[in-house]
């Protein structure tokens, strides 16, 4: 079996886990990779945010199903909409979707995590756990499909859904940890100095479980954009704009026909992305896991 | 004796959790779902007429009552009669179940196994070419949507502009006795396998070898290296028991959702008559009837599925109690 | 770890091994659909193909072709359509002849043939089907006025039928006798109505007019539309969620087909070489396979396969790589050496439609304030791009007309006045500004359609065509619903105040489609557009209880006018579709208003 060798000369001994990290992530090639890249992404939707470009991905026109051209370098789709602009608007929806659901799923997971985490065995604990068996023994479809059913009008239909799922990965994960965490000595000297029980578990304890919650944004952050891509095909997904789903669900009958513009376009832009993602994802987890840097 | 009082305790604990599930999925798929009041009426109906169907679809009743209907339905098995299709639930569950187990059981293990081979494979070798090539094949196959798979793989494997080797939809296992043949069996259920393994592969891949190297880094792994044991024999014998924990944990988990919702996709793109299929169509029609028992029934499986899991870490680990 | 590798080689190995197995040796005999004829062996089987599935078969709810495709050929009809007479012409089916209608229209006498009996089921006493009476006719028609039965074709009969309406209002008793539908003997039925209804015939040729058994609806219950008993050419073997296997009746009666009498003509029918069936009694074939394929790639792939579906409609993005000029329509070689084809005007039309009542594009009751609503509308109408819709959606196929009566009825004019479908953005704009419309006063559209993915192409290119006569952009919103059913709700309540529909025609008479702007059919009737023009109203009454004549044309073209002059509604297109199936396939096909009575003539080549 191999093991990595790393020079941990460079590093000094009060170096806390996060410099520590920093700079495994800096030597590892494929992390950077697809920290870069989704980077590229991130600006190419604060781009659509602000209004530079990608504004104009409604625009219908005579040229239907057109080749690439100079004027429409990817070519146009079934009612001649430029497919480059709709597919840089779908940045900032992918964007946005994910960005919504990670940050409010692993916010959700971090609160009931921790509290599930910290008065484990008592009814605190058996509680959250049974909403979180509740919540993951219904079909991921199925419940979006009532939720999408429920909230007719609402145009964040979807991410509740997404959010109600997703939080019970982070939570299991998040508790986990915690219950470890309160054995250690820090937590038993806040105690017995007098510190309130929920300023130690969101003052003392979350912190330290920040480097999982990373991590575990990013996993949601895919999970969103791969999931609004069924569901767009399901006609569960986006509502008002343009997403990568939606493409790939439009063009799924253009490439039948031969044209493959739209089809290539939108899922290559998605699986760079993803993949991109996961590389940085992984690195990150390589990165900030305490046992290799020890 | 000890394991069946263990068992039955579990059971009874498992109620809560069935009851909070049947209530959420009530309240969002029935009460708030959708009015099929429209859907059962013809094209100029009466006030009259559409008073009796809300009635029949019992809109007008209070939600105690219908929330109570629906757990005696659960415990009766009898879901009543589905819309879309002019049967019973429990008909229509009892032909599409097994249809969807024989569907999905080789893509299962198949990917369930592949998944732990690579990763031991991937483990073994960590950090080299090898454990690299295998990572990024995994990632890329799990970036790739399914739907696009299914579309790609009937198109190449069965359709006449592809290889024709295999059916492009249908399930005519059976033969006049209702028995199964299993050489049509294996023509109907490979591109269906071949596309569920290609998608669940890098998930799984990834998991295991997850869960692998953090046996490997384990303590007692390392002083068994460092006093000389052979690699192969202490990944079998150490690392992979122990693993095996968290990956029973995942394959039983996966189970319930399998079995019950089957998969809407593969079904419905390969015509086979599976419980994914009666799922889609049901979410589709907004046909509460199915999307309850199913629900329902999902809900009692996981139950079950959790009883046995914690069974099975006593057998694979003997320091946990049968508390 | 060596183990697990080499196992699962092995078992993909094996995998491979029995693919290989199986498939076509280069040199054989059999054709392609008997080599997959395993399961029937022995028998002739016909594979065909619909483009949805029907959830129930019972002929009280046939509300959809693919319903109505499976009834047709389980049950029996009083008349039918001649099998390839176009436009269509009905015939006597269960009936010996055409009714015997009374001088004042009110009173129909049919009589049926003697010796028909139900299949063999075990809802039958022994067994054994008995006899078709005039009684199973009358009991028939009075299921869909028991609200048990949840009908939802009792429309076609409402008000019209002397007693039927009472008859409900009483508790539905079937011991009680109906005025106006009466049984006179075992094999005479009397139909009397309150006001002459010349589509009364048509109605006795659809699904929703099958003829039923009691002995089965006892015995089956809720489940009888799993389990249909009836007189038709087949019975059915099994229903699920993928097909429904006929099999032959072999107690349907004996009659020999004329293909003169059902209108064959050398020049158009040759091809498909039905003449090798003349003086033949059908049905043909042994089996019939019903399969139910939505997703059209999965359809195209299996028809194209060889030895699986054996008729398809061609599907839109298929339709680049079939067809090779469209005026005239050509297809290419390739297709035409391996299959057969017709293509035929579907027999209904797809619209837009504002809703009346709505005072957001409708009316309100100040003249002001309709006047100025009724320019939007027509500018509006103006600005929608047919010929990009047509072209972006229906391959250039589609027949675009204005008005509603649509291409496959007889009182189609195709030299009517096209103004309303020709593009006019100069005179939509024109418009605007004389009603003193400007882009701050303009209201907000809300686009009403269920929300499938082709539903939101529509949206945005109709949003496409407004940006070009000044709608702002965010002015023009998308309001899908999460299925069809909610949709139709929302339809029904008044929620819509735009949206977009298609409409098949029930019959081929333009009533059909008139009356969805007859004032008493407004919402939660079809008259979506709730639309009350008492000038129209008093028209189409007239109309109505007039037999076809140039009379009756003229007073349709004069409700036709008026729909269009009042701009309630864009449209209209007709799709055309293709039809292909496997030359070894003896039939003519048709989908919408013969549907699957087409289907007990198809023979199957050996």
């Amino acid at each position: 079996m191999n093991t990595e060798v790393i020079d941990f000369s460079k590093m000094e001994k009060g170096d806390s886990l996060w410099d520590k990290a920093w700079y495994k992530f800096k030597r590892d090639n494929m992390g950077k990779t697809g920290a870069i890249i989704v980077l590229i992404y991130f600006i190419i939707a604060l781009g659509v945010w602000f209004g530079l470009w990608g504004t104009a991905w409604s625009d219908t026109s005579d040229l239907l199903q057109a080749d690439p051209s100079w004027k429409h370098l990817i070519g146009t789709n079934q009612i001649g909409q430029d497919v480059l602009t709709r597919v840089i608007y779908s940045t900032k929806v992918a964007f946005e979707v994910g960005l919504v659901v990670a940050v409010l799923s692993t916010i959700l997971g971090a609160i009931l995590g921790s509290m599930s985490g910290y008065f484990s065995g008592t009814w605190v604990d058996s509680l959250v756990l049974w909403f979180m068996g509740v919540l993951d023994s219904i079909p991921f479809y199925l419940f979006v499909a009532a939720v999408a059913f429920a909230l007719k009008d609402n145009p964040f239909a979807m991410h509740i859904a997404m959010v109600s799922t997703f939080w019970t990965g982070t939570a299991r994960v998040i508790r986990g940890e915690v219950i470890k965490l309160k054995e250690q000595e820090f937590v038993e000297a806040a105690r017995s100095i007098g510190v309130r029980e929920n300023k130690i578990i969101f003052k003392h304890i979350m912190p330290n479980t920040s480097h999982i919650l990373l991590v575990q944004g990013t996993i949601a952050f895919v999970a969103a954009i791969k999931s609004e891509v069924i569901l767009s095909f399901l006609g569960m997904g986006v509502k008002d704009g343009v997403s990568w789903g939606l493409m790939i669900s439009e063009s799924t009958q253009d490439i039948q026909a031969g044209h493959f513009n739209n089809f290539i376009a939108s899922s290559l832009f998605l699986f760079v992305l993803v993949i991109a993602f996961n590389m940085f994802s992984d690195s990150m987890q390589d990165a900030l896991d305490p046992k290799k840097v020890s | 004796m000890d394991i069946l009082k263990f068992a039955l305790r579990k059971l009874i604990g498992g109620i809560p959790l069935i009851l909070g599930v049947t209530l959420i999925a009530f309240i969002l798929m029935v009460y708030f779902g959708p009015d099929l009041t429209y859907e059962k009426l013809g094209k100029n109906p009466t006030a009259q007429e559409i008073a009796d169907i809300r009635h029949e679809l019992g809109y007008d009743q209070p939600f105690a009552k219908r929330y109570g209907d629906y757990l005696k339905q659960l415990i009766t098995l009898d879901f009543g009669n589905a819309e879309i299709r002019d049967a019973k639930v429990s008909t229509i569950l009892k032909e599409t179940m097994p249809v969807s187990l024989h569907l999905i059981i080789p893509g299962f293990i198949l990917g369930n196994i592949i998944a732990i081979a690579l990763a031991l494979f991937a483990a073994y070798h960590r950090g080299s070419w090898i454990d690299k090539f295998i990572m990024t094949s995994s990632v890329v196959g799990m970036s790739i949507s399914f739907l696009i798979v299914i579309i790609v793989f009937q198109l190449v494997f069965s359709s006449s502009f592809g290889l024709n080797l295999f059916p492009v939809r249908g399930w005519e296992v059976y033969n006049a006795n209702g028995n199964i043949m299993w050489g049509e069996y294996f023509r109907y259920v490979a591109v269906p396998t071949m596309s569920t393994v290609f998608v669940a592969l890098g998930y799984n891949t990834r998991f295991y070898r997850a869960v692998l190297v953090e046996e490997m880094t384990k303590d007692h792994v390392r002083t068994a290296r460092a006093f000389g044991h052979k690699p192969a024999s202490l990944l079998f014998k150490s690392v992979l028991k122990n693993a095996m924990v968290p990956i029973t944990t995942r394959i039983m988990f996966s189970i319930p959702l399998v079995v019950v919702s089957g998969s809407l996709l593969i079904e419905s793109y390969f015509g086979i008559p599976g419980v994914g299929k009666v799922t889609f169509d049901a979410i589709i029609a907004g046909d509460q009837n199915i999307l309850k028992a199913i629900v329902g029934l999902t809900a009692v499986l996981f139950v079950i599925v959790l009883m046995f899991t914690d069974i099975l870490y006593r057998v694979f680990d003997p320091r946990v109690e049968l508390k | 770890m060596k183990i697990i590798i080499k196992l699962s080689l092995t078992l993909l190995f094996c995998f491979t091994l029995v693919a290989c197995n199986n498939s076509e040796p280069i040199e054989s005999n059999a054709t392609p659909a008997q080599k997959e004829n395993k399961k029937y062996p022995g028998k002739k089987v016909y594979r065909h193909s619909l483009d949805g599935a029907p959830t129930t078969l019972d002929p009280v709810r046939s509300a959809t072709i693919y319903t109505s495709f499976v009834v047709k050929n389980v049950f029996d009809t009083l008349y039918t359509y001649k099998y390839l007479k176009r436009p269509y012409e009905m015939k006597p089916n269960l009936a010996i002849a055409m009714p015997d209608v009374s001088e004042d229209g009110l009173v129909y006498t049919i009589k049926i043939k003697k010796g028909v009996e139900f299949q063999d089921d075990e809802a039958f006493a022994n067994g054994k089907g008995r006899e078709v009476h005039a009684s199973d006719f009358v009991y028939s028609l009075q299921r869909h006025f028991d609200k048990k039965f949840k009908s939802q074709g009792a429309w076609l009969f409402s008000g019209r039928i002397v007693g039927l309406d009472e008859w409900k209002k009483q508790g539905s008793d079937y011991s009680k006798t109906i005025e106006g539908l009466q049984a006179l003997d075992d094999y005479t039925i009397q139909i009397k109505l309150t006001a002459p209804y010349p589509q009364l015939v048509y109605t006795l040729a659809m699904g929703y007019s099958g003829i039923i058994p009691r002995e089965a609806v006892e015995f089956y219950g809720s489940e009888f539309g799993s389990n249909p008993v009836g007189s038709g050419p087949f019975i059915l073997k099994s229903f699920n969620q993928e097909k429904v296997v006929l099999f032959k009746n072999p107690k349907f009666r004996k009659e020999p087909l004329n293909l003169a009498f059902e209108g064959y003509e050398e020049s158009l029918h040759e091809f498909t070489e039905i003449k090798s069936l003349e003086g033949k009694s059908p049905p043909f074939i042994d089996v019939m396979e019903v399969n139910f394929i939505k997703e059209t790639s999965s359809r195209w792939n299996s028809f194209t396969k060889g030895n699986e579906i054996q008729y398809t409609t061609v599907p839109k993005e298929k339709s680049s790589s079939v067809i090779m000029t469209k005026k005239p329509l050509t297809l290419y070689p390739q297709i035409v050496d391996n299959y057969h084809h017709t293509f035929l005007v579907e027999s209904g039309f797809v619209y837009s439609g504002f809703d009346m009542l709505n005072p957001t594009f409708g009316n309100n009751g100040d003249p002001v304030h309709d006047a100025k609503n009724k320019a939007l509308r027509c500018a509006i109408r103006k600005s929608f791009n047919w010929d990009q819709r047509n072209r972006a959606f229906y391959f250039n196929l589609g027949t675009v007309f204005p008005g509603v009566i649509t291409p496959s009825v007889m009182e189609f004019n195709p030299n009517a006045d096209q103004e309303s479908i020709i593009l006019d953005i100069e005179g939509s704009k024109e418009l605007l500004e004389k009603a003193g419309w400007t882009t701050q006063n303009l209201p907000v559209l809300e686009y009403h359609t269920s929300g499938r993915v082709s539903s939101r192409m529509f949206f945005e290119q109709f949003r496409g065509f407004l940006k070009k006569i000044g709608y702002p952009v965010n002015k023009v919103k998308y309001k899908p619903y999460p299925s069809f059913g909610s949709f139709n709700q929302a339809l029904k309540s008044g929620k819509t105040p735009f949206f977009t529909l298609a409409w098949s025609l029930d019959y081929p008479d333009a009533e059909n489609t008139l009356q969805l702007f007859y004032g008493p059919n407004k919402s939660p009737g079809s008259n979506s557009f709730n639309y009350v023009n008492p000038k129209f109203d008093t028209l189409f009454r007239q109309a109505k209880v007039l037999q076809p004549s140039p009379e009756r044309t003229k007073i349709y073209q004069k409700l036709n006018k008026m729909v269009i002059d009042d701009c309630v509604i864009i449209s209209g297109l007709s799709r055309n579709r293709i039809y292909l199936w496997h030359k070894d396939v003896i039939m003519f096909p048709d989908r919408d208003v013969l549907g699957g009575a087409f289907a007990r003539y198809v023979d199957v080549k050996n």
